[in-house]
């Protein structure tokens, strides 16, 4: 403040000396030129008003030069440190005249602030700057993720840690996909939209709705549409940004709402298998005793309760699949007798449609590992698949051999109606039929969503080839039981334990 | 009459423990047909005293039943200290959803465990058929 003071006075003295210097110049001029020039009054004001311009013009450069020295210094030394300015050299104060104490101590001081700002370490620098300067994300109400490009969590709000569980300190340095495992509907993950984005965009968004997390062992597991920003050139180290939004009450609800759903649908079973039951009785006692075509219709009973138990089946397993709670027993078994079977029971469906079922099966096929029930559950629903869309065709194909790459493929063709392309993304979504044909075609929309999950859980695939107007061909691999018996050494009952799910884990760090 | 319906000469003898009585005329024809002597009892007690008084080959039981529940019927059955042993096979049959530690309990004591709603009657023939 002294030399502000100082400063300030100086300032005052030079301009009231250049005023009154200019005052006393224009009296003397206006003197020369009436006592010894002797011009008239009109030629003296005009004398003296280009008299006065002149100093005018010369003292506003002049007073502007040293008045403005010391802010000029000061804003040279300022720029000199700033990070966006380049090639601004430090001032030199033995240069400064005017106003040189007040500008040395602020350029002192400004060169000090900067000293000490680059003596904090790289730690507080973040909290000053998150405290300064992250107001909104830190009071967003809403999890919010900063990751830099190897997805190491930068910065995590508030509400991310109450959400999560940890505290924020916990999270930054973590990779995200440590820390946080999410599962997706489908295989559209982040992790894979994140992996391709990189590749194609400079930029991009993306959301998803009914992502879950699972948080920790005994957290309920959380349930939130996810938005992600990707901005490849963001200074600072960062590049995607993740922000959750909560949806688990609203989730959990339509959940139960399925789970409501299948507590009723589970009340269907008794009568139905009653009712099976009987068919069955008459079709014995009625053998040789009634016409063919009476014994057709007791057929297509038979084979419509079978398809509706399989329908119930379906509805059953898809609610357990999606709690997690579909539990596959592995055991060892052998592929053709097991595939016969299921077969078998299809015929009596497929020979009321009048189509013939040619099965083939490879000889010396390895002994596999599956769940009886649930595998034969996946070849019914393919099969069933085959027949509702078989369309005037009455041919459909199974075929089953040893694969490449050791794991037992089996295929399903027919010659139908075949798959637009526009269907096959949706294909294996719950409840996805297809618009066109669903007047025609009946079904429950869950049959291959479920497959696709006992599938997966059996460590094989399941996927499709398709020609519009032509027919398709499902296929699916199971595991030689060889593969799975090493895991089934360290379990007491020569079973491997499996558990299918619905969900797609987001990172392959999840992923069985 | 299926050479399994007859061991040592003699025609092997079931007994049905089942309230639902659509069920249980399904499950008691198919197995007379194939050659069995069923008998169906829907009550728990009734069951349980008929059980120890005939010493059944198979007796098949269902886990709801009035006034006395399947379970504690297996338990009375499988006691080692019932004078005279049991020597019945005791197959359950059940539409119930058990947690896997229950089931896993049954069917340590137990000598079958089939879901109701999976079971056709021949089915429920070739499961006896295959005890021996």
């Amino acid at each position: 403040m002294d030399y502000l003071s100082k400063f300030l006075k100086q300032t005052r003295i030079k301009i009231f000396i250049s005023f009154f210097l200019g005052e006393i110049f224009l009296i003397v001029i206006w003197y020369i030129l009436f006592k010894y020039l002797k011009l008239s009054d009109l030629d003296i004001a005009g004398a003296l008003v280009l008299f006065a311009l002149l100093f005018s013009l010369f003292y506003s450069f002049h007073l502007t030069k040293y008045l403005m020295q010391p802010l000029k210094t000061i804003w040279q030394s300022i720029m000199h440190l700033a990070p966006e300015a380049v090639g601004v050299a430090a001032p030199d104060l033995n240069k400064v005249k005017f106003g040189h104490e007040l500008v040395t101590n602020l350029v002192n001081q400004v060169y000090q602030l900067v000293n000490v700002s680059n003596s904090i370490n790289k730690e507080e620098a973040l909290k000053i700057k998150d405290i300064t300067h992250n107001f909104i994300a830190q009071n967003l109400p809403l999890p919010l993720f900063v990751l830099d490009p190897t997805e190491t969590i930068k910065y995590a709000n508030q509400a991310a840690a109450s959400y999560m569980g940890f505290s924020v300190e916990d999270m930054i340095g973590k990779n995200i996909y440590m820390l946080v495992d999410m599962a997706f509907p489908n295989e559209d993950t982040f992790d894979n939209w994140l992996k391709e984005t990189k590749t194609k965009s400079a930029t991009a968004i993306k959301t998803w709705e009914r992502v879950k997390l699972d948080v920790r062992d005994n957290h309920p597991k959380l349930m939130f549409d996810l938005a992600a920003f990707y901005n490849q050139d963001n200074p600072d180290n960062i590049e995607t940004l993740l922000v959750m939004f909560d949806h688990t009450k609203l989730y959990s609800q339509e959940d139960q709402a399925v789970s409501f759903m299948a507590l009723s649908v589970h009340e269907l079973r008794s009568p139905l298998t009653i009712l099976r039951g009987y068919i069955e009785v008459f079709e014995e006692e009625l053998e040789g005793k009634i016409d063919d075509e009476l014994k057709s219709f007791i057929e297509k009973m038979h084979a419509q309760a079978d398809l509706l138990m399989a329908y119930v089946n379906n509805i059953l397993n898809v609610t357990r699949v999606d709690d997690d709670q579909l539990e596959l027993k592995l055991a060892e078994q052998d592929w053709s007798t097991v595939l016969n079977a299921a077969i078998e029971s299809m015929r009596l469906r497929a020979k009321v449609r009048g189509i013939s079922l040619n099965l083939k099966v490879d000889e010396d096929l390895p002994k596999v590992g599956v769940d009886r029930l649930s595998i034969q559950e996946v070849i019914n629903n393919l099969v069933d698949n085959a027949i509702k869309y078989s369309g005037k065709s009455k041919e459909i194909n199974i075929d089953s051999h040893l694969a490449k790459d050791g794991l037992i493929e089996t295929t399903v063709q027919d010659f139908g109606l075949g798959i637009p392309t526009s269907t096959m993304s949706n294909l294996f979504t719950k409840f996805y039929r297809d618009h066109r044909n669903r007047s025609q075609v009946g079904g429950t929309g869950l049959g291959l969503y479920l497959s696709k999950a006992i599938v997966k859980a059996h460590g094989g695939n399941l996927w499709v080839r398709s020609h519009e107007g032509k027919g398709s061909t499902f296929g699916f691999s199971v595991l030689p039981y060889t593969k799975l018996s090493e895991e089934a050494k360290n379990n007491d009952e020569n079973e491997i334990t499996r558990s299918a799910h619905g969900w797609i884990k987001n990172h392959s760090l999840y992923r069985r | 009459m299926t050479d399994q319906a007859n061991q040592d000469g003699k025609q092997r003898t079931v007994l049905c423990i089942e309230d639902e009585h659509f069920i249980s005329e399904l499950y008691s024809r198919a197995l007379t047909k194939a050659g069995y002597k069923v008998t169906i009892i829907s009550d728990g007690n009734e069951a349980l005293d008929s059980a120890k008084k005939e010493n059944y080959d198979i007796i098949l039981l269902d886990l709801m039943i009035p006034n006395l529940t399947g379970i504690e019927i297996l338990r009375s059955l499988k006691d080692p200290n019932l004078n005279p042993p049991i020597t019945s096979k005791i197959v359950i049959i059940t539409n119930l959803e058990q947690s896997d530690e229950v089931k896993a309990d049954i069917e340590k004591q137990a000598d079958g465990y089939l879901i109701k709603a999976e079971l056709t009657p021949h089915e429920l023939v070739d499961f006896v058929n295959s005890i021996k």
